[in-house]
């Protein structure tokens, strides 16, 4: 009996312990999107990311330039896969023949975005944001008072009978156009506009804004962010669009709001895993209700981007990367390409850690 | 006698213009000029003493990628030694022509030719009588308005024979005091942030191809009598346009050419080897990159080895050594920096939490004065 007493004391600690190195349940986060008039392919889409946020990342990549999915083939010329997301850019509307005759793209054109969805793809949206430079015959997003600079005021955004605001009308509109074409044609759009907008003000004394649009500080620049919800959303009423937002670290005052933002991006070409690692968490603590993602990224003008493997070991959990496109590798004046090459995306898709176009599509599929 | 005396005054002569008029060799490389402005090289002020204003600088180079540049710097101010020389992309070898302000600069101090990811071969100096011009375009002339608003529209076909290494020289005419050039591509975009509103003075401007950028953009408006070019700026006309390319000889002597110091392959667990001096007036850093810390832990170690520099000592420095996070900040978290004394041949160094922190995250500065930095090997304690 005494026995059996001391078995079942041994048996009771021996559960008490084991229960006390279980893994706590994590506590459920519920991700939301902050336009409740979403689409229903925004929902699914939306579905599919909180579900595999933490366990698998989307791949992607950038447009090479603007309006096409040249880097989409270089990943599938090198891993049989083609990634799940490719992201577009209005860097050049400005030359857009339904804008100007002279213009040598057309964004109105909507093959490559069609064709790409119509493969399964993921569709993003980013937007270079060129307005006139100071010296009348360039366009620029680059602040300043040198010629090929521009000192357009985001401040403006606050003045409607200023030249700015009725610029950056005459600019939204025809984006809001080309979106809204992709959502009567049911294409959920990852749209991540002004980005990068603290520049490097954040990380060091004397850092500044890269972009206009961060020229005047963080107020001037919510301000903007949100006359651009607004205007998409409430005015041209577009319903596809997941909101990504841009940190540079440590720019919360910065941040435009829960209400306005769906994922918060990092972009990060000194892409070490260590270093991208204690950023993600940093993130995660900072926005524990959105998606954390990593928006742009690839190897810098100091480092080369750690494998996608090390970048996970580490304990990043990026929703999705996208890498960015080498013009000179594209045009087969470099052999090499500068940013995300052969050796880092075969890691990255035989890693079983990313997602490609096949499986976002199966994914997607499973939410009908 | 005087026959003699005359034709041995005729062979002097022209022995001295093929002697001149060779491609002189200043600098022998390979000289390596790795990722993120690291690396640069000194061209001593010696090799510019008896050059003349007009002659040609040329960096025959090769292992360019896509995005090399390089520069042309001024020793003390780092600098461009002229503003279109400060940052310009590399494909091939580059050149510039020495003028009397860069010729003032070179001559007391040298140039500093640095930039990123290319490989410096050899660099040398010419006579500008060695290129040969080919006039491309005669007109009609452009008067170039102050307010920037005129530019001359260049047809493909003047660019059908263009390549990197030749020059594109315009003749000008009515130039006026602060007088810019701009060369655009057939979209009004500058074909190279060199030639985005630089200054031109005298009967012309040459602006030698340095990269394949300007050339693809120029291609792709296609050729014949397409606008490929659009050149513009303010207060000159141009007149015509020639494409200039050597032509001379190369001379074999070389004699009094500076040597590139050697370059070695590192060994697993070093993070450099070689000579890097870190004088007594503070001039002498190394900074290495988080990437080869990622792995690190607490217990590994930074072997850092040295040769105590005897001058500095003969002058009274005392040898010493800092290691900083990219800041400059002391990588260890102190306040205050913290100084190892040099007495032997090398410093073991053993990171704590905070130092392994910064230099996985962002990586680490080596400064210091009085002895030359010959090898710094990662030990891991694994």
């Amino acid at each position: 009996m005494r026995n059996h007493f001391l078995l079942l004391i041994v048996l009771l600690w021996t559960v008490g312990c084991v229960r006390a190195v279980e893994p706590q349940p994590q506590p459920v986060v519920r991700y939301e999107l902050c336009n409740k008039q979403a689409t229903a392919e925004v929902q699914r889409l939306w579905t599919v990311l909180c579900a595999e946020y933490g366990k698998r990342a989307m791949s992607g990549v950038v447009a090479n330039v603007d309006w096409n999915t040249r880097e989409t083939e270089n990943v599938y010329q090198w891993t049989g896969h083609y990634p799940a997301l490719n992201v577009f850019d209005f860097i050049n509307i400005h030359a857009s023949r339904d804008v100007n005759k002279q213009g040598w793209l057309d964004y109105s054109d909507l093959t490559p975005v069609t064709n790409w969805h119509q493969a399964g793809g993921i569709v993003g949206c980013m937007w270079h944001w060129q307005v006139p430079a100071n010296n009348g015959t360039n366009y620029t997003c680059s602040p300043g008072s040198q010629p090929g600079e521009t000192s357009f005021d985001p401040e403006k955004v606050n003045d409607p009978s200023s030249a700015e605001y009725k610029r950056m009308i005459h600019d939204i509109d025809p984006v809001a156009g080309y979106l809204k074409k992709m959502q009567k044609r049911g294409i959920p759009v990852i749209w991540r506009p002004l980005h990068e907008a603290a520049g490097n003000s954040t990380e060091f004394e004397g850092g500044g804004a890269w972009f206009w649009w961060g020229a005047k500080g963080p107020e001037a620049y919510k301000a903007l962010w949100r006359f651009m919800y607004d205007r998409l959303v409430n005015y041209h009423k577009l319903n596809n669009l997941i909101w990504v937002w841009n940190s540079q670290m440590n720019d919360r005052d910065w941040y435009p709001g829960d209400d306005v933002v769906d994922v918060v991006g990092r972009d990060n070409y000194y892409a070490l895993q260590y270093p991208l690692a204690k950023e993600f968490k940093q993130l995660q603590a900072e926005y524990p209700n959105k998606l954390i993602t990593l928006a742009e990224c690839g190897s810098g003008d100091e480092v080369e981007m750690s494998l996608w493997t090390k970048i996970w070991q580490e304990g990043s959990r990026w929703s999705w990367f996208m890498t960015w496109y080498d013009y000179n590798y594209n045009a087969g004046t470099s052999d090499e390409h500068r940013f995300a090459g052969e050796q880092w995306w075969r890691d990255a898709m035989n890693s079983g850690l990313v997602i490609d176009r096949e499986e976002m599509k199966r994914l997607i599929e499973s939410t009908k | 006698m005087r026959t003699y005396r005359y034709i041995f005054t005729v062979l002097l002569c022209t022995w001295s213009l093929v002697a001149l008029s060779v491609e002189r060799t200043i600098l022998l490389g390979p000289k390596t000029i790795g990722k993120a402005w690291r690396d640069n090289i000194l061209i001593e002020a010696r090799h510019f003493r008896e050059v003349k204003a007009g002659d040609i600088l040329t960096v025959y180079n090769d292992r360019a990628k896509g995005m090399a540049q390089a520069a042309f710097q001024h020793p003390k101010t780092w600098q461009g030694v002229a503003p279109e020389y400060g940052c310009f992309g590399v494909a091939g070898p580059f050149r510039m022509t020495l003028t009397d302000s860069i010729l003032s600069i070179a001559r007391t101090y040298g140039v500093i030719l640095g930039g990123h990811d290319y490989r410096i071969l050899r660099v040398t100096v010419t006579d500008a009588g060695d290129f040969q011009e080919t006039m491309v375009y005669e007109g009609p002339s452009v008067q170039m308005k102050n307010d920037w608003s005129v530019s001359a529209d260049i047809p493909g076909s003047c660019f059908e024979t263009l390549t990197v290494g030749d020059g594109l020289r315009l003749h000008i005419s009515r130039v006026e005091k602060d007088a810019a050039c701009k060369l655009m591509d057939f979209t009004w975009n500058a074909l190279a942030p060199s030639v985005d509103g630089v200054a031109v003075g005298g009967d012309s401007y040459t602006w030698y191809v340095y990269d394949r950028a300007p050339l693809l953009k120029l291609q792709l408006a296609g050729y014949g009598t397409r606008t490929a070019m659009r050149i513009g700026g303010r207060g000159y006309r141009l007149d015509s346009i020639g494409i200039v390319r050597q032509t001379g000889e190369v001379s074999e002597d070389l004699t009094d050419a500076q040597r590139a110091p050697r370059e070695y392959t590192l060994a697993p667990g070093e993070l450099f080897r070689g000579e890097r001096p870190f004088p007594a007036d503070w001039s002498g850093n190394l900074s290495l990159t988080a990437a080869p810390f990622q792995d690190c832990t607490e217990n590994d170690v930074l072997v850092i080895s040295y040769r105590l520099d005897t001058a500095a000592l003969s002058a009274g420095t005392k040898p010493q050594l800092s290691v900083r996070d990219n800041r400059w900040h002391e990588i260890t978290g102190a306040q205050e920096p913290v100084w190892y004394p040099l007495d032997g041949t090398d410093v073991v160094y053993l990171f704590n939490a905070t130092a392994l922190d910064k230099a996985k995250t962002r990586g680490v500065i080596i400064t210091g004065v009085g002895f030359t930095l010959t090898r710094i090997e990662l030990i891991s304690a694994q």
